[in-house]
């Protein structure tokens, strides 16, 4: 059964489209990202299917039900501008937070004790919101999407301006949270998150669906034609007639292999002719990234006249600032 | 239902812990105290000594009215023992000096004016001249020795005619003893027609205060939300409707508490010191139960009335700024309100003040008004509670519709335009 599907849904603001024909399903159970660049539309999607806004057409569904209020009951949604009353002591917060989604106090403050002793913040319990630092606030509102056990989990945004530890903390409660049988969306435009965390994927660009499909499935489409070299020693096997692109750095090279039958043949006869110029330490052969796969649909997708380098440019930057976040 | 209980909950529990609301709470009932213990102090302890000279050839006639002026007042029955606070109405005591005029008389007395040395003159002059009487006070504000002067000018003058028809002096006494007593009481929902007036003032002002000061706080809590992003996590959890019905009612139930403290203590004062002090005259302020049923009545729909519709211009705008623009049109039937309560108060059942209480923004001060002053007819009264309660439902039904669109729109103030497609998202 999907927990979520949306189908034909489009979304206008005034005059701008933030969502245009956007299909996609998620399958029970399934750790699902939405990805796309800054503004793409998937933030605009997210408020659709937990009803905040409606749809000007197309359809939403939730549970395999039409979208009722009821459902939201059974949803936790964290978004992606964070927010708490900041003057309210943490623990009335969650407890506050917990009730409205219909438990009972006693049974919140339980839970959220023991939420915030498994994210180390148990010492912020009994202080006001507006004392805590950030990434602990957002600790807090990601506790309060949990504390009532939704089946659907929904995060905008989860590990944004988090350091990587406590992102790592947040990331291992998600797959614990999928190993239990929930299912999770969470959007970001972190390509890395998402290779490494999403049974399933859609991608989103200038409010359209772009790719979407399980991840297994979407890797499998392309050829293993990306091969990374570690060496020492003369780069001379870089001019190998199979490369097609390389992109070098110290002591390491990125090649794209030229399309071929037979491309697994190629790589080993750079291999081969690598070894007799250099020392090798490290040879990979591998698909695309998933962000390689992104820049590529986008600049198919891209219509002629619109710089289809600028909108992969806008992901890298998007890329470094969050980078940049998350190392200060 | 749960959930909007909920949230006017914390919005109390919120509100009433700040600071802000513990101080105005206190502040006001002892600036309030203090007011009424002050002006007691001053009355009691003014000057009443007088010195009044009465200028006349008519030796007989100048007694006359020394007599009648240095008069002891008929002795009020004053309440025994009690609450030293409790002080009598006071009337001046008077000395006065006879003086034949002669050329520099006047001159004279003026000097002794502008010295301090008397508090007013009073020149009789023959019969024959055209003016026979004039009071000169040292200051024209001095009522109480003028009107006393005049007074016993009066009383003289009728007991003289009295005793040229041939009354007996101790019949022109009982004629002169009994002045008409003012009876204020005229039914029993007015026992006191000032001490009416005074509390109506009071309950007019709260009124006022607490309508403009909740219903700005309801804006200002509906900014705080879009600001802080928490209504993001809130809408996801509750409808609009129950967002801001929690928050109307929350913030409201703050209001009243303050209201009922500060009503309390109005009573307690002006109950324990006898009442205010207003131009010499001591007013307790008085409240029958109906009016204060109707009081709360009004008081709730008209805040019921104002926040909603401030919770929409909260709902429009994005600082605290853009709100100070709006709040003009909050504002405005308020300022009419104060600006008509001359025409409320002389005559409450006048047809522009029946018309202008059945004007919903109006009603709620203006209707209480008529109910405490005048004599609506009870279908008057229903219809402007009916179409007050319907005014509500209906800005409850637009204010959330503009909430729940508004507050996703945050960065620019819509447009009249934009408004009205809000309005029909569903």
């Amino acid at each position: 059964m999907s927990i979520v599907a949306l189908q034909h849904v489009r979304k206008v603001y005034d005059t701008k489209v933030a969502v245009d024909d956007l299909s996609f399903s998620i399958d029970a159970g399934m750790m699902f990202g939405l990805l796309g660049p800054n503004g793409s539309g998937k933030t605009s999607s997210i408020r659709m299917m937990i009803g905040m806004t409606l749809p000007d057409s197309g359809s939403v569904r939730l549970f395999g039900q039409p979208f009722d209020r009821s459902l939201l009951a059974r949803v936790g949604y964290l978004p992606e501008e964070r927010g708490l009353y900041k003057k309210m002591n943490v623990l009335e917060q969650l407890v506050f937070l917990g009730s409205l989604r219909g438990l009972h106090a006693a049974e919140a403050r339980k839970r959220a004790k023991a939420w915030c002793e498994r994210l180390n913040i148990a010492e912020a319990l009994g202080k006001k919101t507006e004392d805590l630092s950030k990434g602990m606030q957002q600790k807090i509102q990601f506790i309060s999407t949990l504390l009532h056990e939704p089946d659907l989990i929904i995060m905008d945004e989860p590990f944004s301006g988090l350091d990587p530890v406590n992102a790592a903390l947040l990331m291992d409660v998600l797959i614990e949270m999928r190993g239990k049988g929930r299912t999770i969306l969470f959007s970001t435009h972190r390509m890395d998150q998402v290779e490494k965390m999403c049974d399933a994927i859609a991608l989103i660009h200038n409010s359209r669906l772009v790719l979407s499909g399980s991840m297994r499935e979407i890797k499998a489409r392309y050829p293993r034609n990306r091969v990374e070299i570690q060496y020492e020693g003369d780069d001379a096997f870089l001019r190998h007639p199979a490369i097609e692109g390389v992109k070098r750095y110290p002591g390491r090279a990125e090649i794209q292999l030229r399309p071929s039958s037979s491309i697994d043949d190629d790589s080993q006869s750079l291999l081969s002719t690598a070894m007799r110029c250099a020392r090798i330490t490290r040879f990979e052969v591998t698909q695309p990234t998933l962000e390689e796969i992104f820049i590529e649909k986008v600049r198919e997708t891209a219509t002629p006249g619109e710089p289809a380098v600028s909108i992969s440019k806008s992901v890298a930057a998007a890329d470094a600032r969050e980078e940049a976040e998350t190392h200060v | 239902m749960y959930n909007v209980w909920l949230i006017a909950r914390r919005e109390y529990i919120e509100r009433v812990h700040t600071r802000g609301f513990v101080i105005t709470t206190i502040m006001v009932p002892l600036i309030m105290a203090g007011f009424i213990v002050g002006s007691l102090f001053l009355g009691a302890h003014e000057d009443m000594d007088r010195r009044v000279v009465v200028v006349s050839q008519d030796l007989q006639l100048a007694e006359a009215v020394r007599t009648e002026l240095v008069r002891p007042p008929a002795a009020k029955a004053t309440p025994s023992g009690g609450i030293s606070l409790r002080a009598p109405a006071r009337t001046p005591k008077f000395t006065v000096d006879i003086v034949q005029p002669d050329a520099n008389t006047r001159a004279l007395l003026d000097s002794d004016l502008d010295d301090n040395r008397i508090d007013g003159y009073l020149w009789i002059a023959p019969q024959s001249s055209g003016a026979p009487f004039s009071y000169t006070p040292r200051s024209s504000s001095d009522q109480v020795t003028r009107s006393a002067v005049l007074a016993s000018l009066n009383r003289a003058l009728l007991r003289r005619q009295l005793a040229q028809r041939g009354v007996p002096a101790a019949n022109a006494d009982a004629l002169l003893a009994a002045p008409a007593e003012v009876q204020a009481a005229r039914d029993s929902r007015h026992h006191d027609r000032t001490g009416t007036m005074v509390g109506i003032g009071i309950l007019f002002f709260i009124m006022y205060f607490v309508i403009m000061n909740y219903g700005m706080n309801v804006a200002r809590s509906v900014i705080e939300e879009k600001t802080s992003r928490i209504f993001e996590v809130m809408l996801a959890a509750v409808r609009p409707e129950e967002m801001m019905a929690g928050k109307i009612l929350g913030v409201g139930a703050v209001g009243l508490t303050q209201v009922a403290i500060w009503l309390v203590s109005v009573v307690i004062f002006t109950a324990r010191s006898g009442g205010i002090n207003i131009g010499g005259e001591l007013i307790q302020p008085s409240f029958t139960g109906l009016q204060l049923i109707f009081f709360f009545v009004y008081f709730l729909l008209g805040y019921l009335f104002y926040s909603s519709i401030a919770a929409a211009f909260g709902a429009m705008t994005n600082s605290e700024q853009e709100l100070q623009q709006m709040n003009i049109f909050l504002m405005l039937p308020l300022i009419f309100c104060f600006v008509s309560l001359g025409t409320m108060l002389t005559s409450p059942d006048s047809t522009i003040a029946r018309a202008l209480a059945l004007v919903p923004p109006f009603t709620p001060l203006l209707m209480y008004m008529r109910v405490a002053l005048g004599h609506p007819y009870s279908w008057e009264v229903a219809l402007s509670i009916t179409m007050l309660v319907a005014c509500i439902a209906g800005l409850v039904w637009l204010t959330s519709r503009i909430y729940r669109v508004g507050v996703l729109m945050y960065g620019k103030r819509p447009t009249l335009g934009e408004l009205m497609r809000w309005l029909k998202y569903s």
